[in-house]
């Protein structure tokens, strides 16, 4: 077998590498092989192969034209093989566009820039982000955000009757199939609540100054420490507002965050996961929208696990991003505002608030922004209160869940928790009361 | 008859300065479908591998049997493991640098455990020696100090920097090479001594291989230490395996058959010194 190996090795040989057939024959140890017929392998295989042509010298003399057979337009014997340019196309065609190197673009830099989008899955999560955002992370709501919605005149007529309706219009009867997909479900739920919401404008009019927005870009650049990072990207749906939010702290509670320590997570550097390009400009700083647009304040950001298989992100890694990105709706209001240069302290905070859900989980999330000096680790940093993984029920079961003959959790929907839209129904009413 | 038009794929040294050298056509295109990912995460890229080499268009040998008992098998997904421990960051060369372990997982296309290093700015999947967990702290280092150095395990030193009698894994047989010896499930090697700028280890399988001292090792044992241990049930689970059963033919049983007393085979030297006289 093996000398047919070698042969069959041999013919392919110009195919490969020129270290794989040295490596391959020196496995077969003896190089003249006797000379035989073999009828196991295709004959083009077993032909001797001659040695590969050992290419022609081109000798260029100055002065000298070269004789070719370009004007005959075909082969002459003796004759030089005419050179003609390269062909480029006289018109535009983008199926055929051909980007320039990227050091040879004009935004290229040298210096990179780190891009958060909303596919960005960081490694850290919450840690990472607050260490991006200079924040100070507290677990749990500000309590007189929350009381907000505990008051009678706060609240929807039969709330829980109403929320439960629209949980089970999500789950079960918003489709034609057995049951509805996360996609699907997760988004009706949501703007079924909101919708609940809203039905409190007569008694709270403020709510009516306000409107929702879909896909809108966001672009914010700030320097931390040595690096320059920007936050790019479509995401969430916007709540915005005619009138901004007010501050959730006083001044004296943000002055003493300046003794607080940024978490830090040596050996990953706070840059890990985010994308590196060397191709961006330089000032980007813009919230979406035109400068007279007469919802110019972030209100809420509303945040849905995403569809996409390929970017789905973990619950840690989901925060993360609504930490980013509330961060980046308020840092460009602050560059609005207040200019681009970094302000120690911001006279009036900017305040946004930022919900995710999956369906049945939700995350709340109030960001502060007191500062746009983020260069150093020292110095006021900015806020953010964070309720992780609420429940707003257990189960919401199509058909139910029987085990050993046994049903452990009947249909429809079980374990609903009322707490989780209360909270819900105060960020919403922040502001407006 | 007629092929779709595609846009003309970029090859894959294109972004990769050392591919693997066994992937399938497709795993290529899988490859290239995310190549900003590929550039930021040079080390952990998913691909396809069936039965390895033998079943893609790249092998000399492909539609032949070359070796026998391999086929067939469940469809894996290849995980680029970095052998190479001491592949510094850019603009980092030269200093020990440390790595957190973010993961340990199961690998299909190995018998040992695979763990997922963060480091600096890149991720980077290694062979998982035995006690490592999901958020230690290990070190890599290429400095030959003057004492040998007290190593945890998980640890990349070169040879030199260790001490005699140390059990160590992933051992290079040249510097700057990558890992080739004792990367097997539950496998170690001991340093047996070191001479003149050249160390002695004993393999797994007793022989011993002399290296220079500057050829980068892991300190302990590889993980999956009860790989030799489980039971594979039935036949069909080793064609879950990719392997095949032997031919049935009738062979008189020659010299493989039966118990033999050899002595050990000499120590293997990948060492090239000049010699003495040349000096």
């Amino acid at each position: 077998m093996f000398p047919e190996a070698t042969r069959c090795l041999k013919a392919s040989a110009p195919l490969f590498s020129k270290n794989v057939f040295l490596n391959a024959s020196a496995h077969g140890g003896s190089s003249s092989l006797p000379l035989r017929r073999s009828l196991g392998v295709s004959h083009c295989l077993a032909a001797k192969v001659a040695p590969p042509k050992k290419p022609r010298e081109k000798v260029e003399i100055p002065g000298l034209e070269v004789v070719t057979y370009g004007d005959r337009m075909h082969y002459v014997p003796g004759l030089a093989k005419p050179v003609y340019p390269s062909w480029e196309r006289s018109y535009k065609d983008p199926r055929f566009y051909k980007s320039p190197p990227a050091q040879e673009m004009a935004l290229y830099k040298d210096k990179p820039c780190y891009v958060f989008n909303q596919r960005t899955s960081v490694l850290e999560g919450v840690r990472q982000a607050a260490w991006l955002t200079k924040t100070s992370v507290m677990h749990g709501l500000p309590p007189h955000l929350v009381s907000l919605s505990a008051t009678a005149e706060n609240q929807l007529p039969n709330q829980d009757e109403r929320v439960q309706d629209a949980i089970k219009h999500a789950r079960f009867w918003d489709t034609t199939e057995p049951r509805p997909r996360k996609e699907k479900y997760s988004n009706t739920l949501l703007l079924n609540l909101l919708h609940l919401c809203a039905t409190l404008q007569p008694t709270h009019p403020a709510v009516g100054r306000r409107i929702l927005a879909e896909n809108y870009s966001l672009a914010a650049t700030w320097t931390r420490g040595e690096d320059l990072f920007q936050i790019r990207g479509q995401n969430g749906l916007l709540h915005c507002s005619m009138d901004p939010l007010p501050r959730v702290c006083e001044e004296k509670e943000v002055l003493e965050t300046s003794d607080q320590v940024l978490e830090s997570f040596y050996p990953v550097s706070p840059t890990i996961d985010l994308q590196q390009v060397n191709v961006y400009k330089e000032d980007v700083n813009c919230t979406g929208f035109r400068g007279d647009y007469p919802y110019p304040h972030a209100h809420t950001l509303y945040f849905l696990e995403t569809p996409d298989p390929n970017f789905k992100l973990r619950p840690e890694q989901f925060r993360a991003k609504m930490i980013m990105f509330t961060f980046g709706n308020a840092l460009a209001r602050a560059h609005k505002l207040y200019g681009t240069q970094p302000q120690t302290l911001l006279e009036r905070p900017v305040t946004v608030q930022a919900v995710g859900t999956n369906g049945r989980i939700f995350q709340f999330l109030v960001f502060q922004l007191n500062t746009t000096d983020l260069s150093g680790d020292d110095g006021l940093k900015n806020q953010v209160w964070l309720d992780e993984d609420v429940e707003l029920y257990d189960f919401a079961k199509v058909r139910p869940l029987i085990k050993r003959k046994e049903v452990k959790v009947p249909a429809g929907l079980t374990g609903y928790k009322p707490e989780t839209f209360s909270k819900f129904l105060a960020l919403y009413l922040h502001g407006a009361v | 008859p007629f092929r779709r038009k595609t846009p003309p794929i970029p090859l894959w040294h294109h972004f990769c300065p050392d591919p693997p050298p066994f992937w399938s056509s497709f795993a290529v295109k899988r490859l290239l479908m995310n190549p900003v990912q590929i550039k930021l995460s040079l080390c952990w890229a998913n691909l396809t591998c069936n039965t390895g080499f033998f079943h893609s268009p790249f092998c000399l040998f492909a539609g032949k049997v070359r070796t026998r008992g391999i086929g067939g098998g469940h469809k894996q997904k290849y995980r680029w493991v970095d052998f190479q421990r001491l592949r510094y960051e850019a603009n980092k060369e030269g200093h020990p640098f440390e790595e957190k372990v973010v993961e340990v997982r199961y690998d299909p296309c190995r018998s040992a455990d695979i763990a997922l290093l963060a480091g600096g700015n890149r991720k980077r999947w290694i062979i998982a020696t035995e006690n490592m967990q999901a958020g230690d702290i290990i070190k890599t280092s290429g400095v030959i100090g003057r004492m040998a150095v007290s190593a945890n395990e998980g640890d990349a030193y070169p040879l030199g920097a260790l001490p005699v009698g140390t059990l160590v894994n992933n051992l290079e047989l040249q510097p700057g090479r990558g890992s080739e010896c004792i990367r097997a499930a539950g496998t170690s090697g001991v340093l047996l001594r070191k001479v003149n700028g050249t160390a002695i280890v004993q393999l797994p399988s007793k022989q011993q291989v002399q290296v220079l001292e500057s050829c980068m090792v892991t300190v302990g044992r590889v993980s999956n230490i009860d790989h030799n241990k489980r039971v594979i049930g039935k036949a069909g689970r080793n064609r879950w395996l990719g392997i095949r059963p032997s031919s049935g033919l009738w062979k008189r049983k020659g010299g493989w058959a039966g118990r033999k007393i050899k002595p050990l085979p000499p120590m293997k030297s990948y060492v090239n010194l000049p010699l003495i006289s040349a000096s």
